[in-house]
This record gives C-alpha cells, sequence and structure tokens, in this order.
C-alpha cells in the first residue's frame, strides 16, 4: 500500500523527531571524558538551531544571495523581482544593509527571522509569492568580522537562509575569501550557483564547477545578464535564457510542494556535519582510550601472572597439604573400612601437626589447598582485615608489593590524564589503602577460583585412585595381616590355651598370649600400615606436579573480572559504547540525507 | 642627495643588513623554546631577505611589477609593456602560476639575477604557456626585451586572491623585490579585502605605484574612478605616480592594442575645473623609462628599512616579543623550581649494624702488625662461636633478607614515593602552565614515558653496588676522623653502644628542576653534585638527646669527645650516605625525567641577554642611525 503525500511526509517527520530524540539522549548520557562532553556541546548547539529549524518548517524558503562585491548581487535581486528594489552600483561595496525582500501578504513576524537586522521591503513580485529573497552585503571587503562589518553582518543572516544564490563572476570565481566562506555558510543550505556579467565576461561555468566539484554538488549552473533580464521584464516581456531557467526554478521549484523537503534535508545536513566533525574528534581522541584500556588490560594480566607463578610455586611447596587433601577425599569415597580408617588415622594426625605450621604462615597458596570449609572461613576472615595493617603483609605473600601497586599507579594515572578522563574517576586510587583493598579483592576472587580448581583436581585425582581394584589390593593387603595376627590370637585363645587341653589334644593349656608378643604384633602392624600408606599416598601424589603446572596453565588462561582500576575499566567500557551509540546515530542520519537527497537533488549542496 | 653620498650610505647599509641577517637567524634558533611565530612569516623578516640583502649595495636597477587580483587582465598589461604576447593570457582564473621577467639587454652580464630573486628557480622564457603549470617551486621565467630601456626590470606576477595560495607567496616574494608596482584594479576588486592588504603592503615599503583601472566602461564609470581611486588610496595609504585608465575591450586586449588613458588625480578644490577627459592613448613602457630611477630606488629602500625598523611592524616589535615571552617563562621556571621541590621526611637509612659492620671492615683493612692478627684472631673466633646461633636463627626464621638488599627495597619505595609526588606537581604545573613548556612536560608524563622511566629507574637501582657506596662514604668520613681526631681506638670501642642510641630520621629536599633563584638558595650539599641538581639532607634524631644537640659543631671541634661527639659523626655518617642517595635520584631525574628541559629553559630566559640579541638591537640602532 502507497502512503499518500501527506502521509509520507509526516512519517518522515516523525523519524526525524525520533532521530532527534536519540540524539538529545545520547547528549545526556555521556561518560566522564572530556572529548565526549566538548563534542557535545557542539552538538547541542546545532540541535537548538535544528529545533528553530523544525518551527519555522513551513513557513516560506528563505533565499539568500552570497557573493563577492561587484558580482551583481543586487542587479540580479532587482531582475528577479522585476524593479530596482536593491540599491545596485559601481562603488564597492554597494550593499552593506541587507535587504528582505517579502510580499505583502506574508506576515513577517511570522518567519522566525531576527528582522531588526534587515531594511524590509514588501513587493507584489510573482517570484516572493512562495520565497522570501534576502540581498545580503558581500563577505569580501572587509578584512576582520569586526562588529558592523559586512562580514559580520553576513554571518548574522547566513544561519537563517534556506537556500543561498551563490553570485559569482569571471573575476571572482576564484577568490580565496568568497570560497572559504561559503564553506562555512554552505552548511544546511542549498545552493543554486549564478555566474552574472553575461554582456561582458566569457563563459567560465566549467572551470568553476571543476573548482567547486571537490566540495559541492554542482547539479546546474546559470550563466546570466540581469541588466538585459530587466529590461526585458520592463518591457513586459518574459526573460529568456539562462535567467528564464533560473526564474522558473525560483518560482516553481522553491514553492510550498519542495519547501518542507528543502528544510528537512537542511535539517539532517546541519545534524550530519555536527556529527561528523564528533566523529572526526572522536576518532583522533579515541585511540588514547585504547592505549589506557591496553594497559589496564597489561595490568590485570600482569597480576594474574604474579598470583598465577606465587600459586604455582606454593602448590607445589606444600606437598603434604596435598596429601591431606586427597586422603581425606579417597576416604569419603571409600567410607569405612579397615584401609580406609587407618587412612583416616593417618589424616588426622597430619592436620593436627600441620594446623601449628598453618597459624604461622598463612599463604594464600596454603589457604586454597585446605579446600573450601576452611578456606572459605580463613577468607572470611581476610575480607575483615582489609583495613588492617597485615593485609599488605598478606599481599606481599602473593607476590603483590607495595612498589608494584604504586608503579601501576603511576604509569595507569599517566594514560589516563592523556586519555582526558575525569580525575574523579582516579581520585579514589590516590591513597595506596584503597589500591591494597582493590588488590585484596582482585586476589580474593583469584584464589576463590583457584580452589574451585584445586577441589576439582583433588576429586579427580581421589576418582582415579580409589578404583575398586586399587581398594581390594590394599584392603587385602592389610587384611591378609590383619587375619594372620587374628588367626594369631585366636589359635591361641580358642585353641592352644582352652579347646585343645579340654579335648585332649594337648597335654595342658598353653599360656595366653603376652605382652611380649602384642608389641611386635602392633609395631609390625604399624610398621605395614604405615607402608601401606606411604605406597598408596606416593600412588596418589604420582604425576602431582605435572598436575599442578596444568592448573596453574589454566589459571593463567582465565581472566581476572577485575583489576586494580576497575572504576578506570569501567570507564574505557562505557566511552567505547558511547563511541558505538554516535557511530550508530551518524549512520542513521546519513541514511537520512541520502534518502532525502533525491527529493532536493535539483539544488546545489556540499558534499561529504 | 648626490650619487656619491648615495652609495656610502647603500654601502653602509649592506653590511649592517647583513651582520643583521646573521643574527637574527642566530637569534631564531636561540629562541626556538619561546616558539615565536617563525622569522620566514614575518614581512620585515622576508623584505629583508628578499629586497635589502639582494639590493643595497648593487648596480642601480629598477624592478617594475605588475600586480593585482585574479583575472583581472594583469597579463594583458604586461603583454603591452612587452609588446609580444610573453606572458599567457586567458579566460579562466588564477591561470598565471609563476612569474614572466624581461631583462635589458646586457643586464645578465653585469647583474646576477638569481641574486635579485633568491626564492625564485630560473628559468629561461621558452613558451608563455610554461607560466601556466603548475609547480612546487616558485618558478620566475626571464626573457631579454630589446625595447626595454636599460636597468629595468618588468615581471608579470600571479595573482593575490585566488584560492591557490601559493600564488600570494610568489607575489609578495615579487612585491618585495620591486621598486614600482603597476596596480591592475577592477571596479568589482579595487575594494576587496585581499587586495587591500596586499597594497597596504607596498604602501608601508613606499613603492611607487602605478594605478591601472582595467575593464572600465568607458564614458560611463568615468566619474567613478575618482571614488574608487579615493577608497583605494585611503585604504592602503598610497599615493599612486600616474593613473591609467583601459576600457572593457577584450579583441583589443587580445591584440595588443588597448589604449591606456591617463588621468590626474583631482586636486582639492578642482573638482569644478576639471578638464575633459584627455582620450590619447599612452604607451605605458615609454611612461616607465621616464621614471627617476634613483629617486625611486631610494625611496623603495629607505621604505624598506623603515619597515625593518618600525616599532610596531619591525625589528623592535619581534625583540619585544621576544622579550617578553623570555620573561613569562622566566616566571614560570621560577614557579617550577619552587613548585617541584619535593621533600622526603623519611628516607630510608642503612641499619645501623651495616654501619658497623663496614666500619669493622674499615677497620681491620687499616691494622697494622700484631694488632690486625689479634683482631683478625678475635673476629674468626667470635664468628666461630656465633655458628650455631646464626644457624639455630636461619633453621627457624628462614634465611633473612640481607640487610642491603632490605634497604635496596626501603629506598626503591622512597624513590617511587619522590618520582610519583615529581610526576604529580609536573602534572600540575602542565595544566596550569603556559604553552611553551606544557608540551615538554606533558611528553614526559605520558604513560608510555612515565613506564619508561620507572624501568630505567628499576634496572639502575637494582643495578647499584650499595656495599661499594657505603664503603666509599664511610672510607671518606673515616679518614676525616682520623685527621681530624686521633683517638680512634675509644670510638671503635664504643661503637656498639653508640649506634644502638642513635637512630636517625632523615629527610631530603630535592630540587627536581633545580633552576632560577630557589636553586641558589640553596648551596649544593655535596661538591661533586650537578650545580643544578640541589639536594638538602637533614638529618634528625630520635634518641639520644645530647646527640641532637652536639651536631656538626660536635663532630669538628677537637675538644668533644665521647658519647655525644660520636653520635652527632654517626649522624653525619647517615646523612652523608643519604645526600649521596639522594644526589644519585636527583641526576637521574634530571637527565632521565626532564631531558634538557632546566637547560634550555635557562638559555631562553636568559635570550635578552644573548649575544645574538643585542647583536640585533645594535644593528637596528645603527640602521637607525644612517636614516
Amino acid at each position: 500500500m502507497s502512503l499518500t503525500p501527506e502521509l509520507q511526509q509526516l512519517t518522515i517527520l516523525a523519524e526525524i523527531d525520533d532521530l532527534v530524540r536519540d540524539i538529545r539522549r545520547w547528549l545526556n548520557d555521556a561518560p566522564p571524558w572530556a572529548p565526549a562532553r566538548r563534542n557535545r556541546s557542539l552538538v547541542s548547539k546545532i540541535l537548538d538551531r535544528v529545533t528553530c529549524l523544525r518551527i519555522r518548517l513551513e513557513s516560506p524558503l528563505v533565499v539568500a544571495t552570497f557573493g563577492g562585491t561587484g558580482t551583481g548581487k543586487s542587479t540580479l535581486v532587482n531582475a528577479l523581482i522585476g524593479q530596482e528594489a536593491s540599491n545596485s552600483g559601481r562603488q564597492r561595496p554597494t550593499t552593506t544593509v541587507p535587504i528582505l525582500l517579502v510580499h505583502p501578504d506574508i506576515e513577517t513576524t511570522a518567519l522566525g527571522l531576527d528582522l531588526s537586522q534587515f531594511h524590509v521591503k514588501k513587493i507584489d513580485a510573482p517570484v516572493l509569492r512562495d520565497l522570501i529573497i534576502i540581498d545580503c552585503p558581500d563577505p569580501d571587503t572587509s578584512e576582520a568580522a569586526e562588529f558592523g562589518s559586512n562580514l559580520a553582518r553576513l554571518r548574522a543572516i547566513l544561519p537563517q537562509c534556506d537556500v543561498l544564490l551563490y553570485v559569482s563572476t569571471q573575476q571572482k570565481y576564484r577568490s580565496a575569501r568568497i570560497t572559504e566562506e561559503l564553506t562555512d555558510a554552505a552548511a544546511g543550505c542549498r545552493l543554486v550557483f549564478v555566474q552574472t556579467h553575461a554582456a561582458q565576461d566569457s563563459d567560465v561555468r566549467e572551470d568553476w564547477r571543476k573548482s567547486l566539484a571537490p566540495e559541492y554538488q554542482v547539479p546546474d549552473m546559470f550563466f546570466v545578464d540581469s541588466r538585459r533580464a530587466l529590461t526585458e521584464q520592463a518591457q513586459g516581456q518574459r526573460p529568456s535564457g539562462d535567467f528564464g531557467r533560473l526564474l522558473e526554478l525560483l518560482t516553481n521549484q522553491l514553492g510550498t510542494s519542495r519547501r518542507v523537503a528543502i528544510r528537512r534535508a537542511n535539517l539532517i545536513d546541519l545534524l550530519e556535519e555536527a556529527l561528523n566533525v564528533c566523529r572526526a574528534n572522536y576518532d583522533r581522541e579515541l585511540p588514547e582510550i585504547t592505549k589506557l584500556q591496553e594497559i589496564l588490560d597489561q595490568q590485570r594480566k600482569k597480576l594474574r601472572d604474579t598470583l598465577t607463578n606465587q600459586l604455582r610455586d606454593e602448590l607445589l611447596v606444600n606437598r603434604n597439604l596435598w596429601e591431606r587433601r586427597l586422603l581425606s577425599a579417597v576416604t569419603n569415597i571409600w567410607g569405612f573400612s579397615p584401609f580406609s580408617a587407618v587412612l583416616r588415622l593417618y589424616n588426622g594426625l597430619g592436620a593436627f601437626i600441620a594446623s601449628f605450621s598453618l597459624f604461622r604462615a598463612r599463604s594464600s597458596a596454603q589457604m586454597a589447598l585446605i579446600g573450601a570449609v576452611q578456606g572459605a572461613r580463613w577468607l572470611k576472615s581476610r575480607v575483615e582485615e582489609q583495613g588492617a595493617d597485615s593485609s599488605l603483609e598478606r599481599l606481599a605473600s602473593c607476590g603483590i608489593t607495595d612498589q608494584q601497586l604504586q608503579e601501576s599507579r603511576m604509569v595507569v594515572s599517566g594514560y589516563v590524564h592523556a586519555a582526558g578522563i575525569d580525575a574523579e574517576q582516579f581520585a579514589d586510587r590516590r591513597e595506596l589503602h584503597h589500591l591494597r583493598h582493590q588488590a585484596a579483592t582482585v586476589e580474593g576472587q583469584f584464589l576463590g577460583d583457584a580452589r574451585r580448581d584445586i577441589d576439582e583436581l583433588i576429586e579427580h585425582l581421589a576418582l582415579q585412585n580409589c578404583s575398586a581394584m586399587t581398594r581390594y589390593r590394599y584392603e587385602m593387603l592389610l587384611l591378609l595381616y590383619l587375619g594372620f595376627l587374628i588367626g594369631r590370637i585366636g589359635h591361641n585363645f580358642f585353641w592352644s590355651s582352652f579347646l585343645a587341653p579340654i579335648l585332649g589334644q594337648a597335654d595342658h593349656p598353653e599360656p595366653l598370649l603376652t605382652v611380649d608378643f602384642y608389641i611386635p604384633a602392633i609395631i609390625f602392624l604399624v610398621m605395614w600400615s604405615a607402608i601401606l600408606v606411604l605406597s598408596y599416598t606416593w600412588r596418589l601424589r604420582r604425576g602431582l606436579s605435572t598436575k599442578i603446572h596444568k592448573l596453574a596453565q589454566s589459571m593463567v588462561v582465565t581472566r581476572i573480572s577485575e583489576g586494580l582500576f576497575p572504576a578506570l575499566d569501567h570507564v574505557c567500557q562505557s566511552v567505547i559504547s558511547d563511541d558505538h551509540r554516535l557511530t550508530e546515530l551518524r549512520e542513521r542520519t546519513s541514511r537520512f540525507r541520502r534518502e532525502l537527497a533525491d527529493a532536493v537533488g535539483f539544488l546545489g549542496g556540499q558534499l561529504r | 642627495m648626490d650619487d656619491a653620498k648615495r652609495d656610502v650610505l647603500y654601502k653602509h647599509c649592506a653590511t649592517t643588513v647583513r651582520s643583521l641577517l646573521a643574527a637574527l637567524t642566530q637569534l631564531e634558533r636561540e629562541a626556538v623554546l619561546l616558539q615565536p611565530a617563525a622569522l620566514a612569516e614575518r614581512e620585515w623578516f622576508e623584505l629583508l631577505r628578499q629586497k635589502l640583502i639582494p639590493q643595497l649595495g648593487e648596480q642601480a636597477f629598477l624592478v617594475v611589477a605588475v600586480v593585482g587580483g585574479t583575472n583581472i587582465g594583469k597579463s594583458v598589461i604586461f603583454n603591452h609593456l612587452a609588446g609580444s604576447r610573453a606572458s599567457a593570457t586567458s579566460p579562466l582564473a588564477s591561470g598565471t602560476k609563476h612569474a614572466t621577467c624581461l631583462v635589458p639587454e646586457g643586464f645578465n652580464a653585469q647583474h646576477d639575477l638569481q641574486s635579485v630573486f633568491p626564492d625564485f628557480e630560473l628559468h629561461e622564457w621558452s613558451d608563455a604557456s610554461l607560466a601556466l603549470e603548475e609547480s612546487e617551486t616558485h618558478r620566475l621565467f626571464w626573457r631579454v626585451a630589446k625595447q626595454l630601456p636599460p636597468s629595468l626590470l618588468v615581471l608579470d606576477t600571479p595573482d593575490i586572491d585566488s584560492d591557490a595560495r601559493v600564488n600570494w607567496v610568489r607575489a609578495d616574494a615579487v612585491r618585495r623585490a620591486a621598486d614600482v608596482l603597476i596596480a591592475v584594479l577592477t571596479q568589482q576588486k579595487y575594494n576587496d579585502a585581499a587586495v587591500k592588504e596586499f597594497f597596504r603592503k607596498a604602501g608601508a615599503e613606499d613603492k611607487a605605484v602605478l594605478v591601472v583601472f582595467n575593464q572600465c566602461l568607458l564614458p560611463e564609470d568615468e566619474p567613478y574612478w575618482p571614488i574608487w581611486l579615493d577608497t583605494f588610496c585611503r585604504e592602503t595609504q598610497i599615493q599612486p605616480d600616474a593613473i591609467y585608465l583601459t576600457p572593457n575591450d577584450r579583441r583589443a586586449a587580445e591584440d595588443l592594442r588597448l589604449p591606456f588613458f591617463e588621468r590626474q588625480i583631482a586636486k582639492g578644490d578642482a573638482k569644478q575645473t576639471q578638464p575633459a577627459p584627455d582620450n590619447t592613448s599612452r604607451d605605458l613602457a615609454a611612461d616607465l623609462a621616464k621614471l627617476r630611477f634613483p629617486e625611486i630606488r631610494m625611496r623603495t629602500l629607505l621604505g624598506s628599512l623603515h619597515e625593518l625598523t618600525h616599532p610596531q611592524r619591525g625589528i623592535p616589535a619581534y625583540l619585544r616579543e621576544l622579550r617578553m615571552a623570555s620573561e613569562d617563562l622566566s616566571r614560570i621556571a621560577t614557579r617550577l623550581t619552587t613548585e617541584s621541590v619535593v621533600q622526603v621526611r623519611t628516607w630510608p637509612s642503612p641499619g645501623n649494624s651495616l654501619l658497623v659492620s663496614e666500619i669493622r671492615q674499615w677497620w681491620h683493612a687499616h691494622q697494622e702488625g700484631w694488632a690486625r692478627t689479634i683482631n683478625s684472631a678475635y673476629s674468626t673466633v667470635g664468628s666461630g662461636l656465633l655458628w650455631p646461633i646464626r644457624a639455630a636463627r636461619r633453621a627457624l626464621q628462614g634465611e633473612p633478607l640481607p640487610p642491603m638488599e632490605d634497604y635496596r627495597r626501603r629506598e626503591w619505595l622512597a624513590v617511587l614515593g619522590v618520582v610519583e609526588e615529581i610526576f604529580d606537581k609536573l602534572q600540575w604545573m602542565a595544566d596550569s602552565g603556559n604553552d611553551v613548556i606544557r608540551p615538554r612536560i606533558e611528553a614526559v608524563l605520558q604513560g608510555e614515558a612515565r613506564s619508561r622511566l620507572l624501568t630505567l629507574l628499576r634496572q639502575k637501582h637494582d643495578a647499584l653496588d650499595f656495599e661499594a657506596e657505603l664503603k666509599s662514604v664511610i672510607e671518606q668520613e673515616m679518614q676525616n676522623l682520623r685527621e681530624t681526631k686521633p683517638d680512634l681506638f675509644g670510638m671503635y670501642r664504643q661503637l656498639n653502644n653508640v649506634s644502638a642510641a642513635v637512630r636517625p630520621m632523615t629527610s631530603v629536599i630535592l630540587f627536581s628542576i633545580g633552576f632560577g633563584p630557589a636553586g641558589e638558595i640553596v648551596a649544593p650539599f655535596l661538591g661533586h653534585a650537578a650545580a643544578s641538581a640541589a639536594i638538602h639532607v637533614f638529618a634528625d634524631v630520635a634518641g639520644g638527646a645530647t646527640a641532637a644537640l652536639a651536631g656538626e659543631a660536635a663532630v669538628s671541634s677537637a675538644a668533644s669527645s665521647g658519647t655525644s661527639m660520636l653520635q652527632a659523626w654517626f649522624h653525619r655518617l647517615h646523612s652523608a650516605f643519604t645526600a649521596r642517595r639522594a644526589s644519585w635520584l636527583t641526576q637521574l631525574i634530571h637527565s632521565e625525567l626532564l631531558g634538557t628541559l632546566p637547560e634550555d629553559l635557562n638559555a631562553a630566559t636568559s635570550l635578552a641577554k644573548s649575544a645574538a640579541f643585542i647583536e640585533v638591537q645594535k644593528c637596528v640602532l645603527k640602521i637607525e642611525g644612517l636614516l
């Protein structure tokens, strides 16, 4: 279903409003980054102009002349309206006060223009029915835009214009001052290119077009003789040639139907221009942010490597802790059985002894090894102590020294400053104990991860070494001795000392086994158990170092989610996402601009 | 002024101007830190280079240049002067890219054309269209013109107002060299800003100007040209020597038969009695030949010299600018010095046991004969006896950190503190400082630069042999003591008691920039420290009140003795070591962080006293005297 033109208009308008709203939302949501704020003030200024344009969307187009002095701006205007309304002359400059030509039927106050700047003339000319024409002063007789100079007056008017009649001559079409001024003036304006003085000058439109081509879209150029056109009109003829075409363009094409399209295209042009400037500024400033991110990543990586190395070294050193964890895991799986009872006993003794050493050297790795329950308790106590002096010591045990923290801070602050991130984002890092606190948090997270990995590793090792076969073997070996012992004792107790004499198998009962028997029996039991336990733990520890190395390797790969400077990480991310939003807004605006360009393609404009 | 007098004046000026140029180049090199606008961007300097240096002292000749905006017929007028199509014409703007020069016969034999136009690449004229080609270099096509009067160079120039700005540069260069300008104006362009700016400079240089109003609508423009001329003269301060009108006749222009109608400037009351316009065409070339060469030459040279010494536009303004910038910088530098003072309240001291053991070693090395044998025997026995105790302690507490390593660690922490404080202060300076030094400071404050400096400092710090440092300090102090105080043995006996009581807190003040008055207030503590790296060390005492009172005097006074003297001496030992360490740091920071900044600042702030500055001043005075 195709929409009626009016509905189409409204749809486009709604879309523009939507875009403007999104831009406004973007404006109000700035990351704490100096370039972001600077650029936003630019866009918000343009947005004010957009609002102004939006209000005037339906009022008649403002067409202004633009060009060097003596190029015949006033003469052209006179010819367009068919009467001498603006003084033209041979003295330079002729026009100093801009002249606003308006049809008597148009209410001047509703135009949204500052009328005090102009000399207003109400003229009933056909061309003025749908347009307002402003005859502007020149930009090239003033050497500086001082107050009251022609240039200053011109600059005040230009932002209010919708279409510029760029008037030039053979002498002036390459004039540097005018082309420079045009670059500013053409933003948010459509252009119509007119070469005057056709009676005296050669046609330079081709060369002119060539010099304009890199920056402007030039659909058409008019080569007019304003004087002849005025005489023709005075004689009641229709103006001929290029002038006729120009008059036709102004009268018919810039009427009500195209008005909205032109204004809208101008509006989008302005927006795109502003966003382009932002984009360029961002592109220039963003590398600093990327650099900062890299350095933060580097710091994070360094921290993680330090932690990992320290952990690995300590894990490798603390063999007995491993043993204990492994044994308790195995006994948990096996439940109660003679051999596991022996293991438990051994483990219990070990824990009892280790508990002394543990209270002295509370290194992180040991804590990670102790396992979930004890470790969690220990970690909690750590967090409570974080404000205390001892946190420094503990950090040092993880290989993180004050020096390193200070160095990190110094280097990072250099990057932060270069990137233009607001100082207060970094302010909370000024104090070393803040950094220590953060380092402890990071360490805590790291240890949490490490603990999980260690638990898994232990589980794995335990499972590997408690297969039914292994268990059967060890149980059998233990039971063998126990069986022998019970056999010996039972034989003596039931048979030799009791049943045998009764049954007459022996002459007299043998005496019960004495301490002389039990002491060696127990000694051998202990020795046998010890051999079994040792062989089993040896078995458990087989390949442990490779596994620990592997574990450390896997820890290196895992990412620490937070570094020493989480606030900065956050700012970097918000800057990056801000950048993405800008790109998206700009692309939307450009797409819009392309869509709207066709409707006003008959007029010239700035290229991007 | 007769010719002889004039020649003498020229000679004088020529030598002065040459030494002025040398001095100026030197001055610019020295003032580079102040970042003044380049000399080459200054009108008077270009005038000096392009006009005065080549033409003062040369045989008299006159340079005539046709100048004006783009596409108003400069080349057409020039061709009329040349009598042939020497310069290509085109209806398109900004056509002429290079200068064309007509040279009288025999000129090249007497003069060097290249020295007259030092910025141009000279080519012999072969085709008019050559001047239309674009190129990076400024070209000048010369051609011998037989009909020209001797000693008259006539040039066609590129435009002064088109968007090809390189044309402006070329036109400006020709303008400066010229004595006579043929100003081509049109009703469209006579009041253009670019045109006015160009001719205002010409007016200031006192060039002779012939105005040609080209493309006039005659007779309609007859009443207008006086108004145009009036505006033009008012805006540019030019008094034209002659005025011509040429009609807008394209055909005649192409055929080189454009008439030049001379007009007289109406005198104040002559409005009514203005004679009917004289419409006989003049021969421009012939009029040029009639010009009074020596007067005009004198006039333009003097004009240029006046521009050179102009109080607002010339060298005096430049010197003033430099002096002000230098004074500005010196204020900043003073602030930088006072602000960059870093005070470290507790610089770590090496442990007393370390000092004592070093002293013992020194002692042993300086013992002779049986005393030495006995001493070493004692120490061997002592260490033998102590061995089990040490071993037990090692077993219990683990391998202790060597005391020097411990000191190294603590000192590194102090170094980091100093560096960070300096960073912070410099950052603050950069944020509030002026544009001249901000980029330099910011460069050293960047993240990369910081981490580079830290790595370097750490490397140097890790590589330091503290043992040797300490040894040399003790060596020096013991020598001192031996000279002033013969009772060394007594001191040696009390060493342990005394050292136990002394707990020095050393604070250090570092002048990290070490420049300007603040640097002079505090005399360098150490003789060998660089003058710019001033440090000051205060040793404060905790414990041993007598020692605190004793101070330096106790050490040097031979009368005092006993513990108080020894404590004071111990102090001095600490301070000496700390001073040595602090100066090490200061020098490193000085060289690695700040580089040549302090020296550059120093040079820049005393620029007004430099030889080049004074030489330039002298030359200006001399020129002013000659004028």
